[in-house]
Formats: C-alpha cells, sequence, structure tokens
C-alpha cells in the first residue's frame, strides 16, 4: 500500500492540512529557516488587528462590562451610569434561572445532532465520490437543505408539523398517531430532527473535500495492493479525512449550540420547556424582559462552559496549533 | 457566538452613538405666533409598524401625509416601518441607547408602559396637548393608557382597535340561539349546542403568542382581579385559576373547540371561522373584516361584544369590571432626543383631525380615536355599534414597566399546558403548578419595577 512520502505530507500541510500523514513514521519536519525579525512586515497584521478588535475584542469586553451592571429598561438610556451590581447577574444567572437546564438541552441536542449527521454526511459523501450519470444532480440536491435559509427551513417544517399538519396525516395513513410536534416532550426530537435536516449537507460539504483531496495514485495504489472496498477505506480512505471531519465536529457542535433561528421560528416565545435552547432563553431575558444586564452574564456563562470542552477538544486533535495529531503506522493498522 | 453577538450589537449601538451624538448639530424648528410651525428644510422621521392587510394602502397614505405635512410646515416627512414587535423593540432600543433614531414612534398600547419606563419620550404637559389639538380632543376611554395618570402622560392615542367576537349568524339561529352570550357560562353552553357534524362552537388558537392571556385577563378583570395592583401580583388566585380552567375547558372538557387548536394561532382560527367551521370567533378586531368580507361567511356573521361576566357567575360581582376588551390600538411618542418636537407635535396633530382619522378608518378599518370622529362614524355605521361599544368598555392593562414580563408569563402558563390540553384533560394541581410559577415571575419583575 502506497502512501503520501513525507515530503507531500510536509508540502499539504503546508497548503491547508488537508492530507494527514498516513502509515508513515513520525519524524519532526526540518526546522525552517526564520525570518530577519528586523524584516517581518508586522504592519500588514494591522488591518485584520483592528477588524479583530472591533468585531471581537471590545464587544467582549463590553460584554462583561454590561454583565456587571443592572442594565434594564429603567438604566438602558444612561447605560454606562446603570448600577454596578458585580457577580450579582451571575449569582442570578446560575441560581435563579433556568441557564443551567437550557445549557444542557442546548448540548445535548448539538452532540446528538451531531452524532447522526456525521454517518450521513461521511456516507453521502463517498457514495457520490464516484462520477456516475446525474451524479452532479445528486450532488445539487443534496445541498437544498443547507442553502435554503434557516427561517425558511424553520417555517416549512413549523407548517408540516402543526397538530394537523402533513407529517401528521402521512402518519395517520398508517395508523400513527402523530400527536404533538411543536410543544411537548416530542418537541426536543423535532428540533433534532429538522436540525438534522438541514445541517447534514455541511458534514457532507467537509468530507467531500476531504475526500478529493485524495490522490489518484492512492486510489490506484491500494486497488494493486488489493484492497478491498472496506480496507481501503478504513486504512486509506478515513485518514485522509481526520482533519475535514474533525473541523466539521467542531463546526457543528458550536453551530447547534448555538442555534437560534430553528427553535426560535419552530416554538415562538414563550418556547415550549423542553426546547428552551440557551440562546432562546438569552434573547428572552434581553429582548422581552429587557435583562440586558442579566443575559449578558448568561451568555458569558454560556461561553465559559462551552469552551472548557471545545478547548479539550482542540488540543486532542491539535487543531489550534496548526499540527494535526500524527497517525502513526501502529495506530493505522489499528 | 451569542456573547459575540450580544457584544457585537452593545458595541455597535455605542458607537453609532458616540458617530452620530457628533452628527447631529441640526437645529429645531420654529414656531410663529399663530402656532404654525416652520419646518423648511427640516425632515421629521417617524417610525410605524407595517400594515401587512393594506401595504399598498398604507403605502399611499404616508405619500399623502407627506404632502399635506409639506405642504403646511415645509418639512419634508419620513416614515420608517417595523415588520414585527421584535424589529420595533430593536429599534427603539437602539434609538434609546444612542440618543438618535426617529422623532416620532406609533407603539401598541401594550407596549407604552415599557416605553415610559425607559424616560426616552417627551411627556406631554399642557403645551404639548394644546401643540396637538387639546387632550379633549380624543375619546376619554382611549387615553387610558397613555400614561400612569392624567398629569403624567406620554402617548397620544391614533387608532384605537377594541377586541370583540364574530359569531355566525346563521349557525346560532339553526341552534335555536336568539342572541350571543353576555357570560362565559352562557357562551360555553352556546359553544355546545353549536358544535356538531364538524362544526365547532368556538374557534380559537391556543398556541397564538398574542391573545390567549387577553381571555384569562378579561375574565379575571371582570371578577374584580387586575392582576396587577401596584408592586403586587395577583395570579395565584382562584379568579385566575377558575379563568384559566374556563378557557381551556372548551378545548378539554366542552370539546367545543376543534382540538387541532392546541396548535393554532389566531389566523388559523379566523380563517376556520371564515370557512363556516365554527359558530364563534372570541377575540378579533374589526380588521378581521377584510378577511370575513371575502369568505363563505360573507353577509352571514356579525361582531359582538365578548361576555363581561366572568365564568361561574350570573353577574358580574360589585368589584368587577366591565372589561369588554384590553384598551388596545396605537400611541404616537414623541423622543426626547428629537431636535424636531415641534414638528413631531405638528405631525401628531395632523393625523388626530377628524377628516384624516375617518379617513384612516375608511381605508385601514381602525377606529379613530378623534371624539368627533369616532361619535359621526358611531352615527352613520350601525354595524360598528359593538366595535364602538368595545371601544367604551375597554380597560388599560397595568400601567407598569413589568407588565411586558406579566405578559409573558400569563401566556408561559397556555404553552406549558398545551400538550394537556392535548391530550383532553388538564388536572387542577397542574393550573395550580403553573400559575405559582407565574405569579413568582411576575413578582419578580415587579420588585424591579421603578
Amino acid at each position: 500500500m502506497t502512501t503520501p512520502s513525507t515530503t507531500e505530507r510536509q508540502d499539504s500541510a503546508a497548503l491547508g492540512r488537508a492530507v494527514p500523514p498516513v502509515g508513515g513514521r513520525t519524524s519532526k519536519p526540518p526546522r525552517r529557516r526564520r525570518l530577519d525579525t528586523r524584516g517581518r512586515p508586522l504592519w500588514m497584521l494591522l488591518p485584520g488587528g483592528i477588524l479583530m478588535a472591533l468585531v471581537i475584542v471590545i464587544p467582549l469586553v463590553l460584554g462583561v462590562v454590561i454583565a456587571l451592571l443592572d442594565l434594564d429598561q429603567y438604566t438602558l438610556r444612561s447605560w454606562l451610569s446603570a448600577p454596578f451590581v458585580g457577580l450579582g447577574n451571575f449569582v442570578e444567572a446560575l441560581t435563579q434561572s433556568s441557564l443551567l437546564r437550557s445549557i444542557g438541552i442546548s448540548a445535548s441536542f448539538a452532540l446528538i445532532v451531531t452524532a447522526i449527521t456525521l454517518p450521513i454526511g461521511v456516507v453521502a459523501a463517498i457514495a457520490t465520490q464516484n462520477a456516475f450519470r446525474g451524479r452532479a444532480v445528486v450532488r445539487s440536491i443534496f445541498l437544498i437543505p443547507y442553502v435554503l435559509p434557516a427561517f425558511v427551513v424553520a417555517t416549512v417544517w413549523r407548517t408540516i408539523l402543526q397538530p394537523s399538519g402533513i407529517a401528521n396525516h402521512a402518519l395517520s395513513v398508517f395508523g400513527i398517531d402523530g400527536g404533538l410536534w411543536l410543544n411537548g416532550p416530542k418537541s426536543y426530537w423535532a428540533l433534532v430532527f429538522v436540525a438534522i435536516w438541514s445541517s447534514w449537507p455541511f458534514i457532507y460539504l467537509l468530507a467531500l473535500s476531504g475526500l478529493q483531496s485524495v490522490e489518484t495514485e492512492v486510489h490506484e495504489a491500494a486497488a494493486i495492493d488489493g484492497a478491498l472496498w472496506w480496507a481501503k477505506l478504513r486504512y486509506v480512505i478515513f485518514p485522509y479525512l481526520k482533519g475535514p471531519i474533525s473541523l466539521a465536529i467542531i463546526i457543528a457542535i458550536l453551530h447547534n449550540i448555538n442555534n437560534f433561528t430553528l427553535p426560535f421560528v419552530l416554538f415562538g416565545v414563550p418556547t415550549p420547556d423542553a426546547v428552551q435552547v440557551m440562546p432562546v432563553l438569552t434573547y428572552i431575558a434581553s429582548f422581552q424582559s429587557f435583562r440586558f444586564g442579566l443575559s449578558a452574564a448568561m451568555a458569558i456563562c454560556s461561553l465559559v462552559i462551552v469552551a472548557i470542552p471545545l478547548f479539550v477538544y482542540l488540543r486532542a486533535v491539535r487543531l489550534d496549533s496548526g499540527d494535526e495529531k500524527v497517525v502513526t503506522e501502529t495506530e493505522a493498522a489499528r | 457566538m451569542k456573547t459575540r453577538t450580544l457584544s457585537a450589537a452593545a458595541a455597535g449601538l455605542a458607537a453609532v452613538a458616540l458617530v452620530l451624538t457628533g452628527c447631529s448639530a441640526s437645529g429645531g424648528s420654529s414656531t410663529d405666533s399663530s402656532g404654525n410651525v416652520d419646518g423648511s428644510g427640516k425632515t421629521l422621521n417617524v417610525l410605524t409598524g407595517v400594515d401587512t392587510l393594506y401595504p399598498t394602502q398604507q403605502k399611499q397614505w404616508q405619500k399623502d401625509q407627506a404632502a399635506a405635512f409639506k405642504k403646511s410646515t415645509g418639512a419634508t416627512l419620513k416614515f420608517d416601518t417595523y415588520a414585527s414587535a421584535n424589529e420595533e423593540l430593536t429599534k427603539i432600543q437602539t434609538s434609546v441607547v444612542s440618543g438618535q433614531g426617529p422623532d416620532v414612534y406609533s407603539i401598541g398600547t401594550t407596549f407604552t408602559p415599557t416605553a415610559y419606563s425607559t424616560k426616552a419620550f417627551v411627556k406631554l404637559s399642557d403645551k404639548e396637548w394644546k401643540e396637538v389639538g387639546g387632550r379633549d380632543r380624543f375619546v376619554p376611554a382611549s387615553l387610558g393608557i397613555s400614561g400612569p395618570s392624567k398629569s403624567d402622560e406620554i402617548g397620544v392615542p391614533f387608532a384605537s382597535r377594541p377586541f370583540v367576537m364574530a359569531y355566525n349568524k346563521d349557525l346560532l339561529k339553526a341552534a335555536g340561539i336568539s342572541k350571543p352570550a353576555t357570560s362565559w357560562d352562557e357562551f360555553a353552553e352556546q359553544a355546545k349546542k353549536l358544535t356538531s357534524n364538524g362544526t365547532y362552537g368556538i374557534a380559537t388558537g391556543y398556541a397564538d403568542g398574542f391573545d390567549v392571556w387577553k381571555f384569562v385577563w378579561a375574565m379575571a378583570n371582570q371578577a374584580g382581579n387586575p392582576i396587577v395592583d401596584g408592586k403586587k401580583a395577583t395570579i395565584d388566585t382562584a379568579t385566575m385559576k377558575a379563568a384559566y380552567k374556563a378557557y381551556y375547558g372548551w378545548v378539554t372538557s366542552d370539546g367545543v373547540v376543534d382540538p387541532s387548536a392546541v396548535g393554532w394561532n389566531n389566523a388559523q382560527a379566523l380563517a376556520a371561522f371564515a370557512a363556516g367551521k365554527a359558530a364563534y370567533f372570541p377575540m378579533t378586531t374589526a380588521t378581521s373584516k377584510n378577511t370575513l368580507d371575502k369568505s363563505s361567511v360573507k353577509g352571514k356573521y356579525a361582531y359582538a361584544l365578548m361576555p363581561t361576566v366572568p365564568p361561574g357567575e350570573t353577574s358580574r360581582p360589585s368589584d368587577g369590571k366591565d372589561a369588554a376588551s384590553i384598551l388596545s390600538g396605537d400611541n404616537l411618542v414623541v423622543a426626547n432626543y428629537s431636535k424636531n418636537q415641534d414638528l413631531a407635535f405638528a405631525y401628531i396633530k395632523q393625523v388626530t383631525a377628524q377628516k384624516e382619522q375617518e379617513d384612516f378608518y375608511t381605508t385601514f378599518g381602525q377606529l379613530p380615536t378623534n371624539a368627533a370622529a369616532a361619535a359621526a362614524l358611531e352615527k352613520d355605521d350601525a354595524s360598528l355599534q359593538p366595535i364602538v361599544a368595545a371601544a367604551n368598555k375597554s380597560v388599560s392593562t397595568p400601567f407598569s414597566g413589568a407588565w411586558g414580563d406579566v405578559q409573558l408569563a400569563l401566556t408561559d402558563v397556555t404553552v406549558q399546558s398545551i400538550p394537556s390540553l392535548k391530550s383532553g384533560s388538564i388536572s387542577s394541581s397542574e393550573i395550580d403548578k403553573r400559575l405559582a410559577t407565574a405569579q413568582k415571575a411576575a413578582e419578580s419583575a415587579l420588585s424591579r419595577a421603578k
């Protein structure tokens, strides 16, 4: 079985890390020649740095400041002089609101949706990797749920899942009483289902990009070595997908945890308890109850709680350092 | 990401505030001795809700108002619209923080207490009332939610949309019912007689985000429970429980509402009534006339006052209010950061004049708040009698900055009860539990009210 050479792997890594080293022995990359520090065009970082400060740093700092204030409709007009309440909003968010429950709902929802969309997306990508008649049409159809705006998706599914909607009519043909989908315990699964329907093409797209980075020679070499489909998939193709799939998992989880439009449009406000996800709870605190300080505290608590496992995962897959975990021969052969 | 979005919004608001504060150097308008405002070279910005029923007519109305305003003041009138309550809130919040934005806002009556609590709008003294043509220019009932007291008001009533019920005359006649119910118990009894062969006594939407609290609010007020009394909430009380039980009973024990209605909003209930599938359609306004006159019930329906005797009673208790509807409609408020306040009040004077108000009703079906226009209309069109009566019997929701949260808590009781309603029964203890949760939320909001 032929695997990419060390040089090829380094080149590929430099070009966006699409091709992980497979089956090769781990070796330290040659040390690059350091640039003369005096010649570094650091000023080129300025536009990006200013943008980062404006879009991320300043708002984040303001968010923290707001979280320490009793900012509501009564103090909104002169918000900088709103009473300072220290950690009062954080205490209220964690002890008197349903924040922890909402974070739990959001996290479980995100994990379930990602876990289900992952195999669907990968299988769809593999199925459409080889050319066949009508492949372009199939690929285009696969992308439809993803290109539709979330608002449209939610509105359509809200109509379908009404008590007397199409879904229940279809189920009644088989003698099944669908019951309530947009309220009660089943609303959680309705949200999961609609999120899966609309988001699996994202995994599919990234898996497809990973598959397309596999050189023809690799396929040929696998064929010459007599690898059967499963062995080829397991030992040749999947290692190439590790990078894109890791990225897809992290983005999909973050996207699902922060999904606001889907639950907001599907269920409205007030939201049934079973689907009061974290972004909707924060929205209600901000824009229904005008508790801007409390909602900022909720958002920061959520950020911290979500950031911890995220950091652990990033370290584990080494997406943060730019060095993807090298698959050793032993690991590849396992 | 959410943190980032919220934080970005806050920073954006702050940045916009700084930039716009620097740019806001334009001078105000001037008023001559005869009260005419000279706004030459000035622009007055008005924010109003988009009319989804009459979008073309709304644009034409705005164009006509702008032309008339230019003629009388020399100023340019510009309209900006919001499509939803959320957009309305966002625009108001942005303007309040930045001190910049529209000069005049057209806001819903139940939102007026919240707007008042931001202290961002002009309090109406004798001077301002004089500028808009005098306080006695308006229907007294329509002034009920202009401010916490007569001497402390911010809202000038612009349009009135009292809630009534529509009923199918043919179905009532076929069931041997001579006149619409006047008590909620009679209403439920009539509905039972009217329910047969796929036709239901009542069409209502239990999943509507706006209607559900209005039923229990009306029933509780009729029983003498104002729900909010100063800083005290009275949600976990017998009268509120009776109200929710009666409202839920229609779809559970009475079976007079289509079981699918647990997932309906107001528009879906209206569609069921318009299709002749229900005899009563409570909690609607005159704006439903447009839909009904194009439906199969055209000529077969009429409006009536909703019952004003609370559930379980044959007559209203002595401390009960004759609350036929919440005080519903639009108020106009002027931002106190506006440099064009004279022009703003001139605009309000223009659109609340008798003729303009009559034209507004003819075009949009919304009742005048101008007393002379309302009287003329009632005299000319007898079919409007129940709607005008509902306007006169409207009771304002509590004028508290916490009302938004109370309203949300009352709606949440029904939202969380939907699975039980769908199953066909809801226990007394479940209602108690939900009322206790709502009471707690309301108390928390009221304790923060300033």
